[in-house]
């Protein structure tokens, strides 16, 4: 089991999400960084979609109350094990007793802690994700609160010390092209991708909202409701575009300036209030050659992994 | 109007088709009914990870996003091909109690539009909705069917929690609240029906076709 001593800002349960149930208006839920999610699971050779704690900004605490081994992937939290400090991207084994602590994120805003098996427990609708919103999945449904016991499986045997590195930060995201190019005109669609954005501190994970007080991208269409997933970007009248993330609604009414290419969404996940983002079109071509590379940094991870993991002595 | 008219079908992202009927105007409930067709036939299929109806659209996810071009042009056939089915749908009974705690906003509602409190009960009881679609939040439906008489803006301040099974009526639309949820709309009235419940299978009670009537919770004594 881990004990949560102290949740910090917001600590969850995270997979890669639940899928199948936009049509009743479950949101997809799961970890927003699933590069970061995906290398600590790779790390201690879990399944890909195994749960595990996302750590926003940290400032919590978590007590083990066996062995294991963990991987710690994500922004720096100044994260130490008991006073051992704990590198992100990398293995640690733990032993029963030991207390996790973060302190607040350095360069990004999330990090990811895997255990070796994973955080165990029952899938609602196919996955362990939490849906913060509507109150399932998780332990117990909801955000990580002092006292939670989270059940993972004791492991007793050594483990090698293992180290992998995230992609590099983007600051310029590649997106699709608008659904609506026509009712938005061209002149918006420029001035989206002219401007530097700014995070807004109203950002969460349901969505970054942006704003450039220079810019103002105000306009009055309201659309009949349409789907929208993790990666569109919304234009309310206000003008303040809206990079929608896992958590967000499954239709909305607000005109789309375009969808983040799938190889770049993971970086909102790092982006904290006041950091910059901007963004270029780019065709479906270069699209799928930004996936075709991650999943390759994926495949070879796990190849190099299986081939160490059977040398050692 | 003809429905097998030109639809719009674009890529918002390499794994997912968005079509676009809103544009077929004066004739959006049998467009609705199409797009239900539509869905039913997708859902058969297992191209998709999710199958998404909107108002006058459908986007669906492709499992396989390499074969987003062959379903582009699938999909478009498969529009000229779906027959507007008279969708049989269930018929929900919404037991609802009015007025007093449970409807804060009926009072309002009643003088907004210079109408007795007991006439909006009974104008927004004596009609059967029909179930556009789902989103926003797990169960909540989209209601065709609010009569013009209790249209109404919504609240120039939305609350901060609306409860759980609120029935309340926002511009030209009414539903109820699956969960307890911050909302602009005005409460007039509160069920005990539940819209989503994780733990059942499936979880949602009520499908995009389906029929709806909201019954006075007095009426049944």
């Amino acid at each position: 089991m881990i004990e949560v001593l102290k949740p910090g800002l917001l600590m969850s349960i995270q997979d890669l999400g639940r899928f199948g149930f936009r049509h009743l208006g479950v949101a997809q839920s799961g970890a927003l960084d699933t590069c970061a999610m995906q290398l600590a699971n790779a790390l201690l050779e879990n399944n890909k979609n195994d749960a595990v704690i996302e750590i926003t900004l940290g400032l919590g605490k978590l007590r083990f109350t066996c062995n294991t081994v963990i991987a710690l992937v994500g922004t720096d939290m100044n994260t130490q094990l008991d006073d051992i400090p704990i590198y992100p991207g990398w293995t640690y084994p733990v032993k029963q007793g030991q207390i996790l602590s973060f302190k607040a994120a350095k360069n990004g805003l999330r990090g990811y802690l895997a255990v070796k098996g994973g955080i165990l427990c029952e899938p609602v609708m196919g996955s362990c994700a939490t849906d913060l919103a509507a109150g399932f999945g998780g332990a117990t449904g909801f955000s990580l609160k002092e006292g939670d016991l989270i059940k993972v499986k004791p492991y007793d045997n050594p483990w090698p010390k293992r180290g992998a590195i995230l992609p590099p930060k983007r600051h310029v995201i590649r997106i699709h092209p608008s659904i609506h190019a026509d009712l938005l005109t061209s002149q918006t669609l420029h001035s989206f991708c002219a401007t530097q954005w700014y995070v807004k501190p109203q950002s969460n994970r349901m969505g970054v909202r942006l704003s450039n007080e220079n810019t103002t991208l105000a306009h009055s269409h309201s659309l009949p409701s349409l789907a929208v997933s993790p990666g569109s970007i919304q234009l309310p009248p206000n003008g303040d575009p809206i990079v929608l993330l896992n958590d967000a609604q499954t239709t909305g009414g607000y005109p789309l300036l375009g969808t983040v290419i799938s190889a770049d969404l993971f970086h909102f996940a790092q982006l904290k209030p006041g950091d910059t983002v901007s963004f270029e079109y780019v065709n479906k071509q270069i699209a799928e050659h930004a996936q075709k590379k991650i999943d390759a940094h994926f495949a070879q991870l796990s190849i190099v992994m299986n081939n160490r993991g059977r040398s050692l002595p | 109007m003809n429905l097998d008219s030109k639809v719009k079908i674009t890529a918002p992202c390499s794994h997912s088709l968005f079509l676009d009927a809103t544009h077929l105007k004066g004739c959006s409930l049998s467009v609705q009914k199409k797009i239900w067709a539509l869905v039913e036939r997708c859902q058969a299929s297992t191209a998709f990870i999710d199958v998404v109806p909107a108002m006058n659209s459908l986007t669906v996810y492709l499992v396989h996003s390499d074969h987003i071009r062959y379903w582009q042009t699938t999909l478009l056939q498969w529009w000229n091909t779906t027959d507007i089915q008279e969708h049989k749908g269930t018929h929900h009974k919404i037991v609802t109690r009015y007025g007093g705690e449970c409807g804060p906003d009926l009072e309002f509602i009643a003088n907004y539009h210079g109408i007795s409190a007991s006439s909006v009960i009974e104008l927004h009881m004596n009609v059967t909705y029909l179930v556009l679609f789902l989103g926003f939040q797990p169960g909540f439906t989209y209601l065709h069917g609010l009569p013009a008489e209790l249209h109404t803006p919504r609240r120039s301040e939305p609350r901060v929690k609306v409860p759980k099974g609120s029935v309340a009526i926002g511009a030209d639309q009414t539903s109820i609240y699956p969960a307890d949820s911050p909302g602009g709309w005005h409460i007039i009235g509160h069920t005990n029906f539940s819209l989503f419940d994780w733990q059942n299978n499936p979880p949602c009670a009520i499908a995009p076709g389906d029929t709806l009537q909201f019954i006075s919770e007095e009426a049944l004594l």
